[in-house]
């Protein structure tokens, strides 16, 4: 009995033994099995079973070591993370405050992105811009146009540039690039819109300039040319008027010859202001006397022509300049003004002066026949007039921009059509 | 700055990557403050990919060269 009791418990003992081993090799597995499945995770392969025997693994503490470089990975994880938002921040701010309009679109011309700048010229008002189309947005049509530059992007895979595109109400030049992602495919496009508004402006204000210089001289050279001969025959007509055996009728074309000359000499000198061949003289100028002195020179007309005036002249500084010339400025919008009331019943112009970031400010408003608007751009040209023969030879205002641009001014016109007109100039304040 | 060198080449051991992740983890800080890098020799081709691989994910830059008989990768902490 107790040789088989004995028996029997080695037989248990074997089976425990047995036991045990199994679950040893058991954890052994499962240990081999975490640890090559955290290796994967890590970004690395398995190790090799029949190189790797379960012992040394096991005397490695292998998912210690892991343990320790996940909390690396971990660690880098967030410094990198730390890292890209800085650097996402960074982008944002240039993005924003980049002085160029960008957008972001998706090949279905979706905006994905746009800057402050985009919104600020190109979205109308607070509307919510992204997920709607470009050409909606940005252009406010239905369908892209024929010649959208993103299209182009789109289908090409490149860059294209355009010259010159007009969008509510202002010039742009239009770069389209295109985002690709790793594979080369394009996946949006880069709208980058540069406004050119101002610089087309300038450049038009220079040719306008060199347009001006150019006549100038041509004006100069013809006026002396034709002073003598006019001199001559004003004279010769007035010693002929002297003669005591002429006839009325002849008396009277005399008159006629006299006045038509006269008024040659009065264009002539019209043509002289305008080239100005005559430097100004600078000195230190109150705007309100120089316009005082230009209504009394007007008074006249203005009284005969029964003309309400208001003058509302305020306290502004001394300007630096020519105060025969801009006393000519004040006296030429005046009598545009007088000229664009006559047929009108009710006759208002008014005259009045302020001080603003560009200087001091003169406006002249009358409530005359005003301007089309298709030719203020014109008005400022030399010898552009809408006046009888006789009446105006459309110098006035050219040779007013030639005296505001020698002072360093500016000069606007706000004018609609039977609404009357706003003539207003800046010339730089004096410094104390 | 000197380099920690890991010289495995010679025995047996399939568990280069385990070794070498352990001796990143005791070397953790002289490594992150870029005062050593850690080199480490070895004859198994596979650790030029395992190793690499795993280190990579820590923020580790990786140069192996490939010497006489063995290889020589390079562990270097990279900030920015
Ligand atoms: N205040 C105004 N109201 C309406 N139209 C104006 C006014 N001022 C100017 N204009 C328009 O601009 C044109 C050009 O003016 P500008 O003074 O240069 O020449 P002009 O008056 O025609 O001739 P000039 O001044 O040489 O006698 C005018 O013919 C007129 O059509
Ligand atoms: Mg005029």
């Amino acid at each position: 009995m107790g040789k088989m009791s004995s028996g029997t418990a080695s037989l248990i003992a074997e089976d425990e033994k047995r036991d045990i081993y199994k679950s040893n090799e058991r954890l052994k597995r499962y240990i081999r099995d975490k640890v090559n499945q955290l290796l994967t995770v890590m970004g690395t392969r398995p190790l090799n079973t029949e190189e790797l025997d379960d012992d040394t693994l096991l005397d490695l503490d292998p998912i210690g070591i892991i343990a320790l470089s996940f909390e690396q990975v971990l660690e880098h994880l967030k410094e990198t993370n730390k890292k890209l938002r800085i650097a996402k921040d960074q982008l944002q701010a240039v993005f924003d405050t980049a002085g160029v309009c960008i957008s972001i679109v998706d090949p279905e011309l979706r905006i994905v992105n746009c800057n402050e700048k985009q919104k600020e010229l190109l979205v109308s008002g607070n509307k919510e811009v992204i997920g709607h189309y470009c050409y909606e947005v940005y252009c406010g049509k239905d369908s892209p146009t024929l010649d959208c530059p993103a299209i182009e992007t789109i289908e090409t895979g490149r860059p294209v540039f355009i010259r010159e595109v007009k969008k509510k109400g202002r010039n742009f030049q239009i770069v389209t690039s295109p985002l690709k992602d790793i594979d080369g495919n394009v996946i949006g496009v880069i709208e980058v819109s540069i406004d050119v508004t101002e610089k087309k402006k300038a450049e038009e204000g220079m040719r306008q300039a060199e347009k001006l210089a150019a006549i100038g001289l041509l004006a100069a050279g013809i006026a002396h040319e034709i002073n003598n001969p006019l001199g001559n025959i004003l004279g010769y007509a007035k010693l002929l008027m002297r003669e005591s055996d002429i006839s009325v009728g002849q008396r009277e074309k005399l008159e006629v010859i006299v006045e038509q000359a006269k008024r040659g000499n009065e264009i002539v000198r019209g043509l002289l202001d305008f080239s100005r061949q005559s430097r100004p003289a600078f000195a230190s100028v109150s705007m309100n006397e120089v316009i005082l002195k230009a209504l009394k020179s007007l008074s006249n007309q203005i009284d005969r022509q029964g003309i309400k005036l208001v003058t509302n002249l305020t306290k502004i500084p001394m300007v630096e300049g020519d105060p025969k010339q801009i006393e000519q400025v004040v006296v030429n919008l005046l009598l545009n003004s007088i000229q664009a009331i006559e047929d009108m019943t009710d006759r208002t112009i008014s005259i009045e002066t302020g001080y603003t970031d560009s200087g001091v400010e003169v406006r002249v408003i009358d409530n005359g026949h005003g301007i089309p608007e298709e030719i203020l751009p014109r008005i400022f040209d030399p010898f552009f007039t809408t006046k009888p023969v006789g009446k105006g030879v459309g110098l006035g205002l050219s040779i007013c921009l030639g005296i505001i641009k020698d002072h360093d001014g500016s000069i606007h016109v706000e004018s609609e059509k039977g609404k009357g007109s706003k003539f207003s100039f800046h010339i730089p304040a004096m410094s104390a | 700055m000197e380099d920690i060198v890991l010289d495995i080449r010679g025995q047996i051991c399939p568990a280069c990557l385990l070794i070498t992740l352990r001796e990143i983890n005791n070397s953790k800080l002289q490594l992150k403050r870029r005062e050593t890098r850690l080199v480490v020799r070895t004859d198994h081709r596979d650790a030029t990919r395992t190793i690499p691989g795993a280190v990579f994910a820590m923020g580790y830059d990786v140069n192996v060269v490939k010497k006489g008989g063995y290889y020589e990768i390079t562990l270097e902490y990279k900030n920015g």
